[in-house]
């Protein structure tokens, strides 16, 4: 080892430099920790959170119950229940089950939704105390599942 | 020995007789244990700090993730690819859809290309972080985890911005991406490359020069180049032992080939150059994300791809190169919509058989630095 | 009555005073001290460490974490304790009572002041390196007491540890004992004897005869984190490590008695080099920057630094979330800001300042060296046991040896040179 190896060595440079590195990270602009609740993620557009359908201006459901979703989803949890309208002999969706709980949000319904009805959501604080809650019908799919806002 | 035993000799009653406990102890490291990673359990054979053996019990997160891909459709299958190797999904997904396209006998757009190899570089720099701080956790810097997962936040965030999710990504699909960059991808990436060189030259501050690190990590672990190659050992476990092996370099996929990057080996195959090699690849991955983003190329990031995919009668193996090793997608199709048979060569699984090798003879508390060393993810080793 | 106020105008401690309403006086107080001390510790390592790994310590326990070391320590007093079945009861009872009596009794003698200890024993240094080394008994005690292979294990370690780097932390005490003699010509074991020293040869010892006292220092320190068994020095406690340490079978208060006694043991090993290099209860340069005016700016900054504590208090409350529920936070931080900044102008006054002087620039080195102790467990990894044993013995020991052999050298180099002029 040559002497300057020896001298460092002996002042133990290495663990100062280690030490250095430690020191300088307390520099309170360098502290990422976020406060939640108070302080909340900013969630970008893309997120796949909690499913939702879409309802248009005058507050009618876009899905025209096509079933491509429930074909899509690889875990099968989607259940559509419709009856053909007499008249306009299209389809009306009469029920929506998703069963959240076994979702991995994966978004293959979303994309083979044709008429972009059914969305996830950038809603991420998906806890409920139940098991039951986690099924979602057409009703929570389309106004939100009721939520405590918690600021602390 | 038991106490009626007839010695041979006089050398052997004295060797006995020296040995304060001669008889083996068997010690369990359960499936909880706060430094394996994951639910690993280990059996050790222990000679007072000797280990004389070593055995693993894996399975305890075993999901049947191959029995389940036989009754969904191909492009259903692919969110459960993100479920192997959890610490870097987007690698796994990539493996995934180019084992199918090529059965499909597609051809992928260049931009497609180019962003898959730049999401997946920047999943192998998240991965590296992961290992980067368990590992040196286990050994009792406490630290550095927290500063590489601050780094693999921002990686994270790109991700999450790019296919909505951080974690189990589904980021592309069978034929391309789904999703175009988007606005600001370019700039954040940058940053992130940016950032991220001073941030691995800290960590060589922290860890590399340390003289209790080198202490710990030289000559532990030691696995010859020949016996990596007889165990089938990919990854950066391979190329710490002097293999310069590369499935990047060697069978380039998906556009590697334009990028100019070199491949880090080490030459004493113990745990310090496997340190070295994984520090080494992060910088390299951050040149190939530069020089993909830099050269970004216009076009459509989908091929055309049938609505419904039925891949012709026949089998395919294709491997990438993942951030643990080799991973591979043997995929058997018999015509329909759903694979017949898909099978995964998972790295972990295999570099795994190496724990023994390496463990036998060192010290117990080695195992854990082992153990740590070989970077295994029990999604994978147990899928 | 006229002994317990004749006391005050004497200016020895109450032990050699023989006065034992004040040494009882004293005792409480310093018990106090300590277990406040303690307390503080919990809260400082796990704030400095949380910064130090760019993150926030506790804050929701209190305004910044304040009272979190309350909250464990009523955790852990509510706990169940447990005894494992086949355990030697009275061992396992006596070896956390053990650990702490020790750790507690070496404050008999750390002086914060002149007249500030609750005695001065003759041999001081030797009586706390002695009572410190029984602590390693009750660490035995506790592994064996476990009735089981890995704990016993992990005690006969950490106890190996222990011993072995006493050797080292001797070595260098020896050196800093033989320095007391350079002026009087007799050296002196007594704690407050030896700042008295360090006085009389206006020099802190780590820098006289310099650089062996610094390395003198240095080689105590790092013996000190090994002998209180932490980082890098803490394998026998350590969470990822397969053989589990002596504190397994331990919970709930029995296993805030360690942790009491740990942190005890810290600052009782930083009070005795803050007393043996770095000048004891001695204010920065006494005798270079003496006088009256010196004097006096000096008397004034342990009133200034609570006021700045305080200071720091209100800031921090006005930057408090001004949310509802963490109302109460925050009226109690600016509560602990008031009582911060009530200390500190008590301290600017002209009766107090004197007195606490000594017992503020002894404590402030001794949170130096928390300091130091908490910035090394964030830093450094763990050493093995093999490692840690030969660092113990072939590297510590030969260069304390060889720092007391150049101390004894320098010590008596005028003899020396007229012995070899002659």
């Amino acid at each position: 080892m040559t002497v300057i190896e020896l001298v460092k060595k002996f002042f133990m440079v290495d663990l100062f430099k280690g030490l250095w590195v430690t020191f300088r990270h307390q520099n309170p602009a360098d502290l990422v920790t976020e406060q939640y609740p108070m302080e909340r993620p900013v969630i970008s557009d893309r997120f796949r959170g909690q499913p939702r359908l879409i309802k248009d201006a005058a507050g009618r459901t876009i899905c025209t119950a096509c079933g491509a979703c429930a074909l899509a989803c690889p875990e099968k949890l989607i259940k559509i229940g419709s009856l053909r309208d007499p008249e306009t002999k299209k389809k009306v969706l009469t029920s929506f089950d998703f069963d959240m709980s076994r979702c991995m949000f994966c978004g293959l319904c979303e994309e083979a939704c044709p008429t972009s009805s059914l969305k996830l959501s950038p809603e991420y604080e998906l806890a409920l105390y139940t098991r039951e809650g986690m099924q979602l019908d057409r009703d929570k799919l389309e106004n939100g599942i009721p939520r405590k806002e918690y600021e602390k | 020995m038991s106490d009626n035993q007839f010695y041979e000799s006089f050398e052997e009653l004295q060797l006995t007789r020296n040995d304060l406990d001669s008889k083996e102890l068997v010690l369990n490291m359960g499936p909880q244990h706060p430094s394996t990673h994951g639910v690993l359990r280990v059996i050790l054979k222990l000679d007072g700090e000797k280990v004389n053996g070593l055995e693993c019990v894996i399975g305890y997160l075993h999901r049947g993730i191959e029995k389940v891909a036989e009754s969904r459709t191909w492009a259903q299958f692919a969110p459960f690819v993100d479920r192997l190797d959890y610490t870097a999904a987007v690698a796994n997904n990539f493996g995934y859809c180019l084992a199918v396209e090529k059965l499909l006998g597609l051809e992928i757009p260049k931009r497609a290309q180019y962003l898959r190899v730049i999401l997946t570089e920047l999943a192998r720099i998240a991965s590296h972080q992961v290992w980067l701080g368990t590992h040196v956790l286990d050994i009792g810097a406490v630290t550095p985890l927290f500063y590489a997962f601050r780094d693999r936040e921002t990686i994270l965030n790109v991700f999450e911005k790019y296919c909505g999710a951080r974690l189990t990504t589904h980021s592309f699909r069978i034929g391309g991406c789904r999703w175009d960059a988007y606005e600001g991808f370019s700039r954040e990436v940058l940053g992130i490359c940016d950032d991220l060189g001073p941030r691995i030259h800290e960590y060589a501050n922290l860890i590399t020069g340390n003289r209790i690190w080198l202490q710990r990590t030289k000559n532990v672990g030691y696995i010859s180049a020949a016996d990596c190659l007889s165990y089938g050992i990919t990854g950066p476990v391979l190329r710490a032992s002097g293999v310069g092996l590369d499935l990047r370099k060697a069978q380039p996929y998906s556009s590697y080939e334009d990028f100019e990057f070199d491949i880090p080996t080490g030459a004493n195959c113990d745990t310090f150059d496997r340190y070295m090699v994984r520090i080494e690849e992060m910088r390299q991955s951050i040149r190939i994300i530069r020089q993909a983003v830099e050269g970004l190329p216009e076009g459509p990031i989908i091929a055309r791809v049938p609505k419904v995919i039925k891949p012709p009668v026949g089998e395919v193996y294709v491997s990438t190169e993942a951030p643990k090793g080799e991973l591979g997608y043997f995929l058997v199709s018999d015509g329909t919509a759903q694979p017949y048979r898909m099978r995964v060569r998972p790295p972990s699984f295999i570099n795994l058989q190496a724990l023994e090798k390496m463990a036998k003879g060192g010290l117990v508390a080695d195992v854990v630095a082992i153990i740590g060393t070989l970077d295994i993810v029990l999604g994978e080793v147990d899928r | 009555m006229k002994s317990i106020l004749g006391y005050l105008h004497s200016n020895v401690t109450p032990g050699e005073a023989g006065n034992l309403f004040w040494v009882a006086v004293y005792v409480v107080l310093v018990f106090a001290g300590v277990s406040i001390g303690v307390i503080f510790m919990n809260w400082f390592e796990r704030k400095v460490m949380a910064h130090m790994q760019v993150r926030i310590g506790p804050m929701r326990v209190g305004p910044h974490g304040l009272l979190q070391p309350i909250a464990d320590a009523l955790k852990l007093i509510i706990k169940e304790d447990l005894m494992p079945a086949n355990a030697d009861k009275v061992v396992f009872w006596f070896a956390p009572v053990c650990v702490v009596m020790t750790a507690f009794c070496t404050f008999i003698v750390v002086p914060f002041g002149r007249t500030h200890a609750i005695t001065d024993m003759n041999i001081g240094v030797l009586f706390m390196l002695g009572v410190s080394s029984l602590g390693v008994l009750g660490v035995i005690m506790a592994g064996w007491a476990s009735n089981s292979h890995y704990p016993l294990m992990g005690s006969l370690r950490s106890g190996a540890q222990m011993v072995s780097y006493e050797v080292a932390m001797c070595m260098s005490v020896v050196s800093a004992v033989m320095m007391t003699s350079m002026a009087t010509g007799t050296g002196t074991l007594s704690m407050i004897g030896i700042v008295q020293a360090q006085m009389q040869q206006r020099t802190w010892f780590a820098f006289s005869f310099f650089p062996v006292g610094l390395v003198a220092l240095s080689v105590f320190s790092i013996a000190m984190v090994a002998e209180t068994n932490r980082a890098p020095f803490d394998l026998p406690e350590a969470e990822s490590e397969l053989v589990a340490g002596f504190l397994t079978e331990y919970s709930g208060f029995r296993w805030s008695l360690f942790f009491l006694a740990e942190y005890t043991g810290m600052m009782a090993v930083s009070s005795i080099a803050t007393t043996l290099w770095l000048g004891g209860w001695l204010r920065p340069f006494p005798n270079l920057l003496g006088g009256r005016n010196w004097d006096l700016a000096f008397s004034l900054v342990p009133g200034l630094t609570f006021l700045a504590l305080a200071a720091f208090c209100f800031f921090f409350y006005r930057r408090m979330p001004q949310i509802r529920s963490m109302r109460a936070s925050a009226i109690g931080l600016a509560a602990f800001g008031c009582v911060l900044g009530l200390l500190g102008i008590i301290m600017l006054l002209p009766g107090v300042r004197e007195r606490v002087q000594d017992i503020y620039w002894f404590i402030s080195k001794v949170g130096f060296f928390m300091y130091l102790y908490v910035w090394g467990r964030t830093t450094f990894p763990r050493y093995r046991f093999d490692q840690l044993m030969t660092i113990g013995w072939k590297v510590l020991f030969p260069i304390s040896l060889a720092v007391v052999i150049l101390t004894a050298l320098i010590g008596v180099r005028q003899e020396l040179f007229a012995l070899v002029w002659r």
